[in-house]
């Protein structure tokens, strides 16, 4: 069993903060350093993890049945064999693999899933946002798309720099979202 | 060696080969924007992780600082239609694609956004004006 507490970091509200995860036979519990926020997700509403290789750690996506995601950061190699066998065990889920594109090209694919949008470039992740976290969209023109977030005025400690707005460009020659009306 | 050739161009530049190259100066964990000269790279915090993007994608960046001592910033990346746009030539080879256009941010501390904006123009040129000698050169 992997009851072990781990450093791990989460992110809430696109701010990361640090705390102990601890994977058990009744599911997630994450703690923040020092108090406060906690996430607790029940084994029976994990419908999907997912393995992401990002700077010197590994990444694990949690997918809950509501559409929500929740991102921790902070596995060795050794904790993603351990874990992926837990998960296996334990819930009978395989955990899925994604890839982090670090080309820096602002060109790429989006990808809707649940409440997460996926910018993707080359098929391999460049970023996420959580759609939970957007105040307002607003098309402007025929082609661009607008997303605001909210700005929490207790960021994290080590948050200096909070995301406001993003917009993305879709020219005429793509196909993906014309009469899509889901789309954001 | 440099084997980057005129064909190629500003579009084809890549800020990291593999994941583990990326290093903010500052670090990973410290959520703010950072700037690597070495990889001519910008990094940007969105949603908890540091985003790098390459700075031959970006096109313009501003600042302004409001009355409650916030302070803004705004990046506006090279898409197609726009002038200049190193896209036109090669909007055959992205075709479907979709273009990340702007990001903005709201920051506590006005003077890391002033030398933000300074390193981001001064890289910017430097690679604009490198890469246009080398595809002088090439014709």
């Amino acid at each position: 069993l992997w009851t072990k507490c781990k450093l791990t970091r989460c992110v809430i509200c696109g701010m990361q903060n640090p705390g102990q995860l601890k994977i058990f036979s009744g599911g997630i519990l994450w703690k923040k350093q020092g108090g406060g926020k906690a996430v607790e997700v029940d084994k029976a509403d994990i419908v999907g993890v997912t393995w992401m290789k990002v700077p010197k750690t590994n990444q694990l996506s949690v997918q809950i049945k509501d559409g929500l995601y929740y991102k921790f950061i902070g596995f060795r190699d050794q904790d993603v064999t351990s874990l992926t066998n837990y998960f296996q065990n334990t819930c009978g889920l395989t955990p899925a693999e994604k890839q982090l594109s670090v080309s820096g090209r602002n060109w790429g694919e989006v990808d809707l899933s649940g409440n997460m949008l996926t910018f993707l470039v080359d098929s391999k992740q460049a970023f996420e946002v959580s759609l939970a976290d957007v105040s307002q969209t607003q098309l402007q023109g025929k082609n661009d798309v607008i997303l605001e977030f909210h700005v929490d005025d207790t960021t994290g400690a080590n948050e200096k720099d909070s995301l406001m707005e993003i917009s993305f460009h879709i020219p005429n020659s793509n196909t993906q979202f014309v009469g899509d009306e889901s789309h954001p | 060696g440099d084997n980057r050739s005129a064909a190629k161009g500003l579009t084809d530049l890549v800020a990291y080969k593999n994941v583990n190259d990326v290093v903010p100066p500052k670090g990973l964990n410290q959520l703010m924007i950072q700037i690597d000269q070495r990889n001519e790279a910008v990094l940007l915090p969105i949603y908890g992780s540091m985003i790098p993007f390459h700075v031959a994608t970006i096109r313009t960046v501003s600042s302004q600082q409001d009355t409650n001592r916030n302070c803004y910033i705004r990046i506006m990346f090279n898409v197609p239609g726009t002038p200049f746009s190193p896209h036109d030539a090669n909007s055959l080879k992205n075709l479907g694609s979709i273009y990340l256009k702007e990001v903005s941010f709201r920051s506590k501390d006005p003077r890391h956004i002033s030398e933000v904006v300074q390193a981001i123009k001064g890289l910017r040129r430097q690679v604009v004006s490198r890469e246009s000698l080398i595809a002088e050169k090439a014709t």
